[in-house]
């Protein structure tokens, strides 16, 4: 009988990638279908695939940790400096809309009316409710701290009540920041004033929607008691993502809300 | 007619050099331009000589004939100069049409 001599993770065969790309491919091709021929077929199946190629590959990512132990220390490593890179690379993705931001509102053309926020353009109080959802996700990221502390002292409960906590916040900001884009009196066809807040907003908004699942998920295997007091990398690369998301927020607000009013 | 040409060609200026607006596009000097000159434009002759330092040398203007430049004349020329035909129609109908999206 051989076993491996090292402690590294040595992956089954597994068809999870290959059903990811192809869910890219259908989700892809799909937009354009619904884009340019009012068709959304393609779309929802690349949708349907795509959702399911995520359950399932991360449900075996559990499996081979949770319940199977190949998640040595080394393993881990390797685990928390790919959440970090995958972080790095969703702040350049962040950065690009926040230059275009500046870019125009820097330096406003005389289409606009030379100033920011240009003419016509009756921009949302930034005391109102932009700062309300300041204050839930910041409230989120204490709550989030207390159920990560709980969880390293053994603390089932309020990990438990700690996590739901978050959870719901983040829950209550979605909510918040729809009801905003239903009452806006400007729309994403709005000039580039238009274009920039919701590109900017609408894609954190999406962020926060996919932090927010990651923390449910981590919600029910806490419940599962997948987590150990001094084992727990799921969750805490929920927590970095939770974080992320928002920091993202505090940039977006001091400067689309605040400044660019 | 020759003569008329050389005094035409002579008396002909550009628009100096402007040190708020320093680099090569110069697209906010000619809109600067056209917003002091539209925000004036309402403005009777009289009393914008009384408004602007350069009364003196609007009185002068008065005077000599056509020798020296009014103020708001000035800017006329400036943005005529500096700006795209093809702008300054576009914002004159705009203007008119009540869609100029400028603060005059």
């Amino acid at each position: 009988m051989t076993h491996q001599s090292h402690a590294y993770h040595m992956v089954k065969p597994s068809p999870w990638p290959l059903t990811g790309a192809l869910s890219a491919l259908l989700m892809t091709s799909g937009l354009a279908m619904w884009f340019h021929f009012h068709s959304m077929t393609l779309l929802m199946l690349g949708l349907l695939t795509n959702t399911l190629t995520m359950y399932q590959w991360w449900r075996d990512v559990t499996r081979e940790s949770t319940y199977q132990g190949h998640h040595t220390p080394p393993v881990q490593k390797g685990l928390r400096y790919g959440m970090i890179l995958f972080i790095t690379s969703e702040i350049f993705f962040f950065a690009g809309f926040f230059w275009a931001f500046y870019h125009s509102s820097l330096a406003p053309t005389p289409q606009l009316g030379g100033h920011w926020p240009p003419t016509g353009i009756t921009p949302l109080n930034p005391l109102e409710v932009p700062l309300l959802n300041t204050s839930v996700l910041l409230a989120s990221g204490v709550s989030i701290t207390w159920a990560h502390h709980s969880l390293m002292e053994n603390n089932r409960n309020q990990t438990i009540q700690a996590l739901l906590i978050t959870i719901l916040l983040g829950l209550y900001f979605t909510l918040l920041q729809a009801s905003e884009y239903f009452e806006s009196p400007f729309t994403i066809s709005d000039g580039i004033y238009g274009s920039t807040f919701f590109v900017a907003t609408g894609f954190h908004g999406l962020h926060v929607i996919i932090g927010s699942t990651f923390l449910t998920i981590c919600f029910i295997r806490q419940l599962m008691f997948h987590f150990t007091s001094k084992h727990h990398f799921g969750f805490e690369a929920a927590a970095w993502y939770w974080h992320f998301v928002d920091v993202v927020w505090l940039f977006l607000y001091v400067s689309i809300y605040w400044w660019g009013s | 007619m020759a003569e008329d040409m050389e005094t035409k060609i002579k008396n002909y200026k550009t628009a100096p050099f402007d040190s708020r607006f320093p680099n090569q596009n110069q697209t906010r000097n000619c809109w600067q331009n056209y917003l002091v000159k539209t925000r004036f434009h309402h403005v009777d002759q009289a009393d914008l000589e009384l408004l602007t330092s350069d009364f003196h040398r609007c009185q002068k203007a008065m005077t000599a004939k056509g020798g020296d430049i009014s103020v708001c004349e000035w800017y006329q020329r400036v943005y005529q100069s500096l700006c795209p035909t093809s702008w300054v129609t576009d914002w004159d109908e705009q203007r008119a049409e009540g869609t100029f999206p400028g603060k005059i």
